[in-house]
C-alpha cells in the first residue's frame, strides 16, 4: 500500500497531496499531524465516498483511505465528472438592497462549512472575485473550504479588470477556457 | 469558524447586527459576522464572533451605542454556554 507522509505540511498541502495520491492508488496510508490536517483530510476523503480508518501514531495520526476509483480513470476530466461546482458571479446574492445581498452571500459561504457535502470546486467571476481578495469578509471561511479540498478559482480577467490581481488571498486564478471546461464537465453547477 | 473560548453575541435583528458590526469595525475591532449555530435559537440567525481578549471592550462599545445583543454564549469544551440573557435585542 502506498504511504504518503503529510506531516509538517501547512494547509491545504495535506489535502492536495492526498487528492493526487488517490488519483493513482485505490488505497493509501497517510501520516498526518493532529488537528486541522487530520480533520481536513478525513472530511475530504469521506466527501469523495472513500472509507477512512484512523489510528493514533504518537502525537499524530495514520489514516488508511480506500474506495477511490484509482488510477485507471484519473485526470482532470474524470475528477470533474459528477462533481458539484458552485459558480459565483457576484459579491452579493440576489436582487435587492446591496447591503442585504452582501450579507446573504457572506452567510451562504459561511454556511457551506456546515454542510455535509462540499462542492468540488468554487469559481468566482465578475464582482464575485472580491470575495477571494484582501478585505473580503469570507476569507477565513474560503480558506477553510480550500483546506478541506474545495478547489477555489478566481477569474484572472476579472481580477485584472478590478486591478486586484495582487490582492488575491485564497485559491488560484483561472481563465475562461478552464472555467468553460470545469462547467461543461461538472455533474451539477450551482450558480449564484 | 468558532474556536474554543470565543464568544458569540447573538442578535435577533439583522439591522441591529449589521449596525453593530459596522460600528465595531469602524473602531478597529476584529469581529466576524457569521450565521448563528443551529444549537442557538435565533430569529435572524446572525451572530458576531468575538475573541476573548476583546470581549469586554466590545460589549462596552455596544452598550454605549445601545446595540446590545439578545444574548451571549461562549464556546467551551465543544458546547455553547449561555453567558447572560441581556434582553437587549427584543
Amino acid at each position: 500500500m502506498e504511504t504518503i507522509d503529510c506531516r509538517n505540511l501547512s494547509c491545504p498541502e495535506p489535502v492536495i497531496n492526498v487528492k493526487k495520491a488517490l488519483q493513482e492508488h485505490s488505497e493509501i496510508r497517510v501520516l498526518l499531524d493532529d488537528g486541522a490536517p487530520r480533520e481536513n483530510v478525513t472530511r475530504f476523503s469521506r466527501n469523495r465516498g472513500c472509507r477512512v480508518s484512523e489510528e493514533r501514531d504518537g502525537a499524530g495520526w495514520v489514516l488508511t483511505i480506500s474506495g477511490s476509483a484509482g488510477a485507471a480513470h484519473s485526470g482532470p476530466e474524470a475528477a470533474s465528472q459528477g462533481s458539484r461546482v458552485v459558480l459565483i458571479t457576484s459579491d452579493r446574492l440576489g436582487e435587492g438592497p446591496e447591503e442585504l445581498g452582501r450579507l446573504l452571500m457572506r452567510n451562504f459561504v459561511h454556511t457551506l462549512l456546515e454542510t455535509a457535502k462540499l462542492p468540488a470546486r468554487m469559481l468566482f467571476m465578475n464582482s464575485g472575485v472580491f470575495l477571494t481578495c484582501e478585505g473580503s469578509d469570507v476569507l477565513e471561511a474560503l480558506g477553510k473550504l480550500h483546506g478541506m479540498g474545495v478547489e477555489v478559482y478566481s477569474c484572472g480577467l476579472c481580477l485584472d479588470y478590478f486591478t486586484i490581481k495582487d490582492k488575491l488571498r485564497v485559491g488560484a486564478t483561472t481563465n475562461m477556457l478552464a472555467t468553460a471546461e470545469y462547467l461543461l464537465s461538472a455533474g451539477s453547477v450551482i450558480k449564484l | 469558524m468558532v474556536q474554543e473560548g470565543d464568544y458569540l453575541a447573538v442578535f435577533n435583528s439583522a439591522h441591529r447586527v449589521m449596525k453593530a458590526e459596522s460600528l465595531l469595525k469602524s473602531r478597529g475591532y476584529s469581529i466576524l459576522l457569521i450565521p448563528a449555530p443551529r444549537q442557538l435559537m435565533t430569529d435572524c440567525g446572525l451572530a458576531l464572533r468575538i475573541s476573548p481578549d476583546i470581549r469586554d471592550e466590545v460589549m462596552g462599545v455596544l452598550n454605549e451605542a445601545q446595540l446590545m445583543p439578545a444574548f451571549i454564549n461562549r464556546y467551551v469544551g465543544g458546547m455553547y454556554r449561555n453567558e447572560e440573557d441581556l434582553c437587549g435585542d427584543q
